[in-house]
């Protein structure tokens, strides 16, 4: 029973990573209707900004952030603007594909940053475990959680009480109807991957810790993608339950499978999820049912 | 736009694809410089040849399921493994011959793509993409954890031979790779023309339409996947036994990413879109291949051996620039240009 609760807190921690990332997506699917893979290079480069000036520079941890942020943001920002926008009117499967060019060249850059090697982000969190009736809980990993729960009690607030959130709602349900009530949508857009690249930045540097910053950092995107579409593209909620959700059965499925098939089911585990809720709901766990025909 | 002066007289001259005697001088001579080619033509670029040959029949394949049926597919690369491995562990561990095992990979890698394609059926878009991309992974866990694959080793499957006759040189297999490619690019393209390719066609542009009008929605669509993945299992059995040795690193995501490129930047729904994609690709790559040593050199910041990760910017920078300016591919462009000449002195 120890084992499978020790098994469960790893999973929710790493899990909580990849609810951010997939808020991220989710943030971005919800008003502009694009589902996006550049997510994972987003993270990548989140950990890569903040590695560049903590690690790199060695600037205090407090400080490092506000670059690191104000940088992916401003990825954020480029992307919407140069690559998304022309695609206004467009198929929405084109975005899709753009999203995936997207991704492909900033793989190429960071590997090209990278090259080959890893970089290990200086311990800026206290180290140690906390023990609990036997059950240890690493502490650094332990605030990630906690900033992934506040940033998701914060993006539910800005989305309920702020005039932006209302904007971006209101986007959300229907863009010409949104535009012809005097909401700037274009201004949408640019706000809402402003802040989906901050909080794919946040579970950038929140996964770095974890795991420095290495060339699978953008693939912890595409899980993140995953989770998402598995909760539902359009519920913040979906994302952050199915996000815990998928890192438990990661971890648990790693210990208890792995001893039968020989290893790796930590690999597998988040596509075979994706293919059964694929197949058994396809809009997700939590998201809104469109009655389609296929 | 039919050439000036040419007149269709039956139905089998209007349905010909070849319809001047000047297109037969262009094909035949075209055939037989490709078949001279390694006569003349550098180890080089023999090789480089065969590396399109073959992802000509991938891309095909995925231009079928894709560009025609339009269900879009991250799959191929993983559907080429299943058709490696298959001919390999035939060869290698049952002794089959080449010949034997070159049509049972295609056919072993389209039942394996009508599982795959199973969730077309509920599921569409780029849902359905991410079923793709989830089935990639997991047929490739597959491979590695299974013991018949050599697992991480990989398998060594022989080169094909008929008689006494080995085809262990780039030279030998080009003969074979270049004849079935050229079978399948002549099945591709008539393909798409039959009441099957049209049925394609009607499920891409609208499946609600194409069922009231009597388009088995279920027969198609899994048989648009068991034709894409048979085109990839080919080209994966030829690949093996072209390099000897398959592992799994040879079969990524980025591989499925870089045809699905080829498909957009050629155009998709039409047979010469596919070789224009797969060219234009390739050649991007030799070109970042050779530039990046020079740059290497003139910025030191960029590390030793940049080509990988400048193969990819530059890669995924020309899907992007298609999608903005050209998203019917370098097919229509062809299409406009052909257009032009056939009419040249006049506009229109």
């Amino acid at each position: 029973m120890t084992g499978f609760l020790q098994q469960a807190i790893t999973g929710l921690m790493v899990g909580s990573l990849y609810a951010l990332v997939a808020a991220a997506v989710v943030l971005v699917y919800k008003s502009t209707h694009v589902v996006s893979l550049a997510h994972g290079q987003l993270v990548a480069f989140g950990a890569l900004f903040f590695w560049l000036f903590l690690g790199g520079l060695g600037l205090p941890f407090w400080i490092s952030l506000i670059p690191a942020f104000l940088l992916t943001a401003l990825m954020g920002l480029l992307i919407e603007r140069l690559a998304l926008r022309p695609l206004i009117g467009q198929p929405l499967f084109a975005a899709f594909l753009m999203t995936f060019a997207i991704f492909t060249t900033l793989e190429g850059v960071f590997v090209l940053y990278l090259k080959g090697g890893s970089r290990s982000l200086p311990a800026f969190l206290p180290k140690g475990n906390l023990s609990l009736h036997g059950l240890s809980v690493p502490i650094n990993q332990l605030i990630g959680f906690c900033a992934a729960v506040l940033l998701f009690a914060a993006l539910s607030l800005v989305f309920k009480y702020t005039k932006v959130g209302l904007g971006m709602r209101a986007t959300a349900e229907d863009h010409r109807l949104a535009q012809s009530s005097g909401i700037a949508v274009r201004s949408i857009f640019s706000y809402i991957w402003i802040l989906s690249a901050l909080v794919a930045a946040v579970g950038g540097i929140a996964t770095a810790n974890v795991m420095d910053v290495y060339y699978m950092l953008p693939y912890i995107g595409i899980n993140g993608l995953i989770v998402a579409i598995c909760g539902g593209l359009d519920s913040l909620l979906g994302a952050f339950v199915v996000g815990l959700l998928l890192g438990v059965v990661e971890n648990v499925g790693a210990g208890y499978l792995d001893p039968l098939v020989g290893g790796g089911v930590k690999d597998v585990a988040a596509y075979v999820v994706l293919l059964l809720v694929l197949l058994l709901r396809p809009y997700g766990l939590f998201g809104l049912v469109r009655i389609e025909r296929i | 736009m039919r050439p000036c002066g040419v007149f269709d007289k039956s139905y089998t001259q209007d349905m010909a694809i070849i319809r001047t005697w000047q297109h037969w001088v262009i094909l035949l001579s075209a055939l037989i410089l490709l078949y001279l080619f390694p006569l003349f033509g550098s180890y080089y670029l023999i090789s480089f040849m065969n590396l399109l040959a073959i992802t000509v029949i991938v891309v095909l394949g995925l231009q079928i399921v894709s560009g025609y049926c339009g269900q879009i597919s991250f799959g191929q690369a993983a559907f080429m493994a299943v058709g490696a491995y298959t001919s390999s562990v035939l060869t290698v561990k049952f002794g089959f011959p080449f010949w034997i095992a070159l049509p049972v990979s295609g056919v072993m890698a389209g039942a394996i793509g009508i599982i795959g394609g199973a969730p077309s059926l509920r599921i569409k878009g780029f849902y359905l993409a991410m079923a793709t991309i989830a089935i990639h992974f997991v047929v490739i866990w597959l491979i590695l954890h299974l013991d018949i694959t050599g697992s991480f080793k990989g398998l060594y499957p022989p080169s094909p031979s008929l008689g006494s006759f080995q085809f262990d040189t780039d030279e030998r297999m080009y003969y074979i790779i270049m004849t079935v490619m050229i079978i399948m690019t002549y099945c591709a393209r008539n393909l798409v023309r039959t009441k099957v390719g049209r049925a394609f066609v009607a499920i891409r542009d609208n499946d609600l339409a194409g069922q009231v009008m009597g388009v088995s929605l279920y027969y198609y669509k899994l048989l648009a996947f068991f034709v894409s993945c048979f085109y990839a299992g080919i080209a994966g059995s030829l690949w093996a036994h072209l390099i000897t040795v398959v592992n799994s690193e040879q079969f990524t995501l980025l591989h499925a990413l870089e045809y699905v490129g080829m498909l957009i930047i050629g155009g998709m729904g039409s047979i010469p879109g596919v070789f224009f994609g797969v060219l234009f690709i390739r050649i991007l790559n030799e070109v970042v291949m050779f530039t990046s040593p020079v740059l290497a050199k003139a910025f030191p910041w960029l590390g030793v051996s940049p080509a990988a990760a400048l193969g990819l910017t530059a890669f995924g920078l020309a899907v992007a620039v298609f999608l903005i300016f050209e998203p019917r591919g370098l097919a229509h462009r062809w299409e406009i240009f052909k257009a032009s000449y056939r009419l040249y002195p006049f506009a229109y």
